[in-house]
């Protein structure tokens, strides 16, 4: 076993922590853009205007100047949303971006995983994926307190996950009208990945207004909002339609479907999974997807087995039978696969092999020749088997073979 | 890594208002030289002179702007552009989903309660009481002043005091000498040492009676290391020893190195593990694990092979020898791993394999040859081995 790291393999995991801050500084840019594009594209229109009416119409000098004027009003705020956009937005994220890269490059060019430098690597790593998993299960407090102690707030997205709090919460309490408002900021990027979040959200409103039983605002409601989705939704329109038929109370399957309060919760789902894509956030934590694999990577059925327990061993949970942490976890991977033998010398923990010979007890059991030579050394030649209390000679021991 | 740096210099030089090292105008010099012909027009039009020419000019003014930030916004695009290629290239396999992973409501309880465990033993006391106001998992308070108490002492252990260590040492007096634990000699060992580095020029007497006093006790179980500590002596001072056989007695990881072995056998003491076992499975898994277990399972759903094994890992993710936790007997003829039904027997001629394996070598008489060496032994002698 060699101490070089697997960079491709470790990279695997830190896909979100770049692409996060690259997609909130091009999000920054396309916004800039279009204010450029809105702002002058007026502007110039004014313009096209004035030199007009000059021309043509002789215009009076005192509108002229109005004219004008507007024109400064407007390019003097565009020039003050492009430089606060720069400031609050577009430098932040900059800076952020440039954090991270550079992380990950200390990372890349750290020589072996034995190194001091490693293991500070991996614990800030640690704790960043703790603060993710903080943010995506609603601590947000942890998630602070450990980002500030650390010192790595510009390597975990605090706000982002505060802004899908606020939606979700929102979502929660039965209101669309904070989650419309993202989808109508990201409409061409919902439109992109073929998110039908808006028209599940729209839904939801107009079965509100079904539920209250205000029939006439809901038929103006899904003119202005159902119909446009005809092409892609036409069944759940008419169904949603057809809902005004039937009272809340109604036990008509699909109806009474439409009218279940769970598709609240089916829609902070579908908001979660929405915002995540956007953000390339994978929709598991990441802490999740490492101990995943970290657990599969070390379980056995020896792990489960009260006999084979080891204290030492995660997947074993510190030997406790009830499994009340990792072990748990272990439950829901796979086992891990093996086609060769390792046999781990039980009183030591160190791995047998030909310079520390694996040695049997006449009772088949079998411990690393090390600690048996300490043992006879101190006993006058004589070893006891820990495990079933068998005394004999260490002549008595006989040497087993491991191919 | 390079590559992505240079675009983000690249991008901030460009977006950045103040400075405008590029060939062209940044943004704001463009809309302020847009203003400045507004404002000339307009003083102008106020002087009562209306610049009827000018006017015709404004569109194309306004054109020329826009062109001039079009084509910065065009430089950041492009930059940006390469970055997401460069980073698309370097990130080739997404992410995978495994839905509801560890989120019944027993996973959640197991893991809030191993995140938990994990600040208090690392001593983050002030993120274990946040954490734990914000999740529903307790930890009995008395886990929680024994973590309290380890920390005291390795805090001890760091300003170079040993008492409260020793002091503990002495309660477990008996569990450590079942380890046969090296804690208490290496405790008075580096208080040895210290005494003896303490004065200049060297007084070696207080050293000796510590070495009397303390240290004498263990000489039958540490011969050699109680001779060296007499031995080292005769090399004082410190610039001395560095130099000498003994250097290893002058370096400072001999008292650094107390405060893992100590927080090792405290752990040990209340049955838990050496290491922490959320950074072991983290550190493994995104050590390269998950990358493995992707390319694993992707080479086997590109053969369409169905992994006969849902059960198992398609692949075997090598571990490093101190995460070998368990032994593994997979038996070298029929590559089976072992089990209760199937254990591991050794042929009288010491070599091992797996029970099924025996029975099918089984020749008339009930002897079988072994596989790996010209031995022929009985079946019934065959033992039964636990590793």
């Amino acid at each position: 076993m060699s101490n070089k790291m697997n960079v491709e393999g470790m990279m695997m995991l830190e896909q979100p922590f770049l692409r996060v801050p690259y997609e909130n500084y091009r999000k920054a840019f396309r916004t800039s853009q279009r204010n450029v594009e809105k702002d002058l594209g007026a502007v110039n229109a004014m313009a096209t205007d004035v030199s007009k009416r000059v021309t043509i119409e002789n215009a009076e000098p005192a509108d002229t100047v109005n004219a004008i004027d507007t024109m400064i009003a407007r390019v003097e705020a565009l020039k003050r949303k492009l430089s606060d956009l720069q400031e609050t937005t577009g430098k932040p994220a900059v800076n952020v971006l440039r954090e991270r890269v550079n992380h990950v490059a200390a990372m890349e060019g750290i020589q072996s995983s034995n190194s001091p430098e490693f293991d500070r690597w991996t614990d800030t790593r640690f704790d960043r994926w703790l603060v993710d998993w903080f943010l995506r299960n609603g601590k947000e407090k942890s998630a602070r307190h450990l980002a500030q102690e650390k010192h790595i707030e510009p390597l975990v997205d605090i706000d982002l996950f505060m802004d899908i709090r606020r939606i979700e919460d929102a979502l929660s309490h039965q209101s669309c009208t904070e989650a419309l408002a993202w989808c109508s900021e990201n409409k061409t990027a919902l439109r992109k990945i073929k998110s039908t979040l808006e028209f599940e959200l729209r839904l939801q409103e107009y079965i509100e207004l079904a539920r209250a039983r205000r029939s006439m605002e809901a038929i103006a409601y899904s003119k202005k909002y159902l119909v446009s989705w005809h092409e892609t939704h036409l069944d759940q329109i008419h169904k949603a339609i057809a809902l005004l038929a039937f009272p809340p109370t109604t036990t008509c399957g699909p109806y009474k479907r439409l009218y279940d309060p769970s598709r609240w919760s089916n829609l902070i789902r579908s908001f979660r999974l929405a915002i995540y894509t956007l953000n390339t956030l994978p929709t598991e934590p990441l802490l999740h997807l490492a101990l995943y694999a970290g657990l599969a990577s070390l379980k056995l059925p020896a792990c489960f087995d009260h006999a084979t327990k080891n204290t030492d061993c995660p997947v074993c949970d510190g030997g406790s039978s009830e499994g009340l942490g990792l072990g748990k976890l272990a439950a829901e991977v796979p086992f891990s696969h093996h086609v060769n033998s390792t046999i781990v010398c039980a009183i030591t923990g160190r791995i047998m092999d030909a310079d520390n010979m694996p040695m049997a007890f006449p009772n088949g059991y079998v411990y690393s020749r090390e600690v048996l030579e300490d043992m006879a050394a101190k006993n006058r030649g004589m070893v006891t088997c820990p495990r079933t209390g068998e005394t004999c000679q260490f002549a008595a021991l006989r040497k087993v073979y491991i191919s | 890594m390079d590559a992505l740096l240079k675009e983000i210099d690249k991008i901030e030089k460009i977006a950045s208002s103040s400075s405008s090292k590029g060939k062209a105008p940044s943004m704001i010099e463009s809309l302020d030289s847009l203003l400045q012909t507004l404002r000339n027009t307009k003083a102008q039009c106020e002087a009562g002179e209306v610049p009827v020419s000018q006017i015709m000019q404004l569109p194309s003014a306004v054109e020329k702007c826009k062109k001039d930030v079009d084509d910065r916004h065009k430089e950041i695009y492009s930059s940006l552009a390469r970055f997401g290629k460069t980073l698309d290239k370097k990130f080739t396999n997404p992410l995978p989903t495994y839905s509801d992973l560890f989120s019944s409501k027993d996973s959640v309880n197991a893991l809030e309660r191993t995140i938990a465990l994990h600040f208090l033993r690392t001593g983050q006391f002030d993120l274990a009481e946040t954490f734990l106001q914000e999740s529903d998992a307790t930890i009995p308070p008395e886990i929680r002043s024994q973590f309290v108490g380890l920390h005291e002492i390795l805090k001890a252990l760091r300003n170079h005091d040993i008492t409260p260590a020793l002091e503990w040492v002495q309660q477990k007096r008996t569990f450590l000498r079942e380890r046969s634990s090296p804690l208490e000699f290496n405790l008075h060992r580096s208080q040895y040492i210290r005494l003896l580095l303490a004065s200049h020029p060297p007084n070696v007497l207080p050293a000796i009676v510590y070495l009397n006093k303390s240290l004498r006790p263990f000489y039958p179980d540490h011969v050699t290391e109680f001779r060296r500590l007499c031995g080292c002596i005769a090399y004082l001072p410190l610039s001395r020893l560095q130099e000498s056989p003994y250097a290893d007695l002058a370096s400072p990881n001999l008292h650094f190195d107390l405060e893992p072995l100590f927080a090792k056998e405290y752990c040990a003491s209340l049955g838990m593990s050496r290491q922490l076992p959320l950074r072991v499975v983290g550190d493994i898994g995104g050590g390269g694990a998950l990358a493995r277990i992707e390319k694993g399972r992707k080479v086997m759903r590109e053969r369409k092979s169905e992994w006969s094994q849902t059960d198992e890992l398609p692949i075997e993710i090598s571990l490093q020898p101190e995460n070998r936790y368990h032994s593994i007997f997979a038996c070298p003829v029929s590559k089976e791993q072992s089990s209760e039904q199937n254990p591991p027997m050794m042929m009288t001629c010491g070599h091992v394999i797996s029970k099924d394996s025996l029975q099918k070598l089984n020749k008339p008489g009930g002897r079988v040859k072994c596989p790996y060496c010209p031995t022929e032994s009985l079946v019934s002698a065959a033992l039964r081995v636990y590793f």
